[in-house]
């Protein structure tokens, strides 16, 4: 095997991860601040795929669904937020994952009802079309896209979480809700603040994923255990945790696939049974 | 602490008798619905020992019944063993495979211990999945039933089949009872209730979630067993950690921590299954709402509620203590 193929593994595997780092970050701040397991946020992600592809349809164009996807599923968030998260955040982790996974249940049938059973496609804009050359081997220009979009909101997040007031806030609140509380801060709004802004980026993510991978009704359901397994490893509400966590994950389970199939497909379970036993923190635990 | 109230002997003899009648009376498919029934009722018993009176909320169930169903099978197929002596093993080696988790999860707890079965009962999925041995994605087919002709019983027959399925449950009912009510269940409810206070009595207390895992491991293995001889068909789906979830909705929707809940879930569930599916196939979104309706009115469930009615009836003094719903 030459090293245009791992180039092209290597290309892969970072696309990946960046798949993966958008749908974690949301719920590892979920997680780490709400102390709320949400099991639909693969769902949501899905459901971005299905609003871009719409989105795209009427008015003709991949950046609607780009920018109007997000929003849709930010939408859908807020209403749960209100009718059932807000709730559950005292009711305990089972009655969470319980009500979580019905509502994977609700929106898997809802866009059945919607959009059907068939998977739908949605088309790269014209701008990212074709390949583009990348240490010696051509590579879709449109994956091209989804790695960098990863890396921009990597570099955002980062920006906003350790250098402005509300990232300082945030990141208080992960680490002692009631204390951050005391201190005058509203916890309850930053609370609904990150929930919306992990919903948007799980719908950022549905809606650049299906024009590589296509919205399908199972999505939702094949991703989450991996961003599950993610968010566990990296550990609970930390930015860096998530960054790394991603890319274990998307290397291990891409590269792996390629070249030791048997091992691969069981070693991000090992790796999170791993990290749970003998490091429950995560690798790299949020603190202050 | 679990108590088998009068009420509770009452609603299982009559469960029991209404699932009988249905087999006896209806036909090939009524029989068919009561095994489905009786399967994923032994499942849930097994789910609401350690979730309901452990707090232990697993999501490899349906794995461990997965690991019974092709340890049989391997047995049974591959081997040519006979089979009972191929069940028995097969449930032991679903009971060593729950111990073994139960131990290792042991010190984990809350959101930690359900992701860490989750990993356990993926792992095992995975493995089945991938092994060409065992027939990957395809599955296994050609698994024997129990040969009790010598009793001069036809296991073959679909009325037989399904009384056998009844047996079971009640059987499986009454071993959890037991179990429950025995020292090491109220120990059980003790570390469920306070393990810092049953560390400081000396109870070692990863032992005894080892061994609860280990017991529900063999009762869910029974409902592995049943599975296989039903259909004489295996696939690794069985194995795959939205099972284990489904199980878990059916503990909820009878009522966790009752144990005559969730046989009375799996029935609702079933017909619901059944009743729904006839009308639209969109079943899964009828289910999904009802749990998140149980869930919020505070997830006692359709047995606990009623329970929970009755016992403010008759003793209006409860009220205030009990009253932990939120609707």
């Amino acid at each position: 095997m030459d090293t245009g193929y791992w180039a092209l593994q290597f290309l892969n595997a970072l696309q990946f991860s960046m798949l993966l780092f958008l749908l974690s970050i949301g719920l590892t701040v979920i997680f780490g601040l709400l102390h709320f397991v949400n099991l639909a946020h693969g769902a949501l992600y899905m459901l971005g795929a299905y609003i871009g592809v719409s989105a795209a349809a009427s008015f003709g164009s991949y950046w609607a669904a780009f920018f109007l996807a997000p929003i849709g599923v930010t939408i859908i968030g807020a209403i749960l937020y209100f009718t059932l998260i807000e709730r559950l955040r005292h009711a305990g982790p089972m009655n969470q994952v319980l009500v979580t996974f019905g509502l994977i249940f609700v929106f898997l049938d809802l866009v059945r009802m919607t959009w059907g059973d068939i998977a739908l496609g949605l088309e790269a804009p014209a701008a990212l079309a074709g390949s583009s050359e990348f240490a010696g081997i051509s590579y879709p220009t449109y994956r091209f896209f989804i790695i960098a979009v990863g890396a921009v909101v990597m570099a955002a997040l980062w920006v906003g979480l350790t250098r402005t007031q509300i990232g300082a806030m945030i990141r208080a609140g992960v680490e002692n809700g009631n204390m951050a509380a005391a201190l005058g801060i509203n916890v309850n709004r930053l609370f609904f603040l990150v929930f919306c802004v992990g919903c948007a980026l799980a719908g950022l993510a549905g809606v650049i994923a299906a024009p590589v991978f296509s919205a399908t009704t199972g999505m939702g359901i094949s991703i989450l255990i991996p961003t599950l397994i993610v968010v566990v490893i990296g550990g609970l509400g930390s930015l860096e945790g998530a960054i790394a966590g991603s890319l274990i994950v998307g290397f291990i389970e891409t590269i792996g696939a390629v070249f030791l199939p048997e091992v691969a497909a069981i070693s991000s379970y090992v790796l999170l049974a791993a990290v749970l036993i003998l490091r429950p923190q995560g690798l790299i635990p949020a603190r202050g | 602490m679990f108590k088998q109230t009068r009420l509770r002997s009452v609603v299982l003899a009559a469960t029991l008798a209404g699932l009988i009648a249905y087999c006896v009376m209806g036909g090939f498919y009524a029989r068919e619905i009561v095994v489905e029934i009786a399967i994923l009722a032994i499942l849930a018993i097994s789910l609401d020992v350690v979730a309901g009176f452990g707090g232990m909320v697993s999501l490899c169930h349906g794995a461990i019944m997965g690991i019974a169903a092709y340890a049989y099978g391997i047995l049974t197929v591959k081997f040519g063993l006979p089979p009972l002596p191929s069940a028995v093993a097969a449930v032991a080696g679903a009971a060593v495979f729950g111990t073994v988790v139960g131990w290792i999860t042991g010190r984990t707890s809350g959101i930690f211990f359900i992701m860490a079965t989750l990993a356990f009962g993926q792992m095992a999925y995975t493995l089945i999945f991938k092994s060409q041995w065992l027939g990957g994605d395809d599955g296994m087919s050609g698994l024997p039933r129990f040969d009790l002709s010598w009793l001069g019983i036809k296991m073959g027959s679909s009325l037989t089949y399904g009384l056998f399925a009844i047996a079971l449950t009640a059987a499986v009912y009454i071993a959890a009872a037991w179990v429950l009510r025995s020292a090491f269940g109220r120990t059980l409810g003790g570390i469920h209730a306070n393990e810092t206070r049953m560390k400081a009595l000396g109870v070692n207390t990863i032992l005894h979630r080892a061994r609860a895992m280990g017991f529900s491991a063999l009762l869910a293995g029974i409902a592995g067993i049943v599975a296989a001889q039903h259909t004489q068909f295996i696939s690794p789906e069985l194995l795959f950690w939205t099972i284990s979830g489904e199980v878990l909705i059916v503990v909820i929707l009878g009522g966790l921590g009752t144990l005559i809940g969730p046989v009375i879930g799996a029935v609702a569930f079933i017909s619901l299954k059944h009743q729904v599916s006839g009308i639209t196939d969109h079943w899964h979104i009828v289910i999904g709402l009802l749990l998140i309706v149980i869930v919020v009115a505070g997830g006692r469930g359709l047995y606990g509620q009623s329970e929970h009615w009755l016992a403010l009836r008759t003793d209006k003094a409860d009220d205030k203590s009990e009253d932990r719903g939120h609707a």
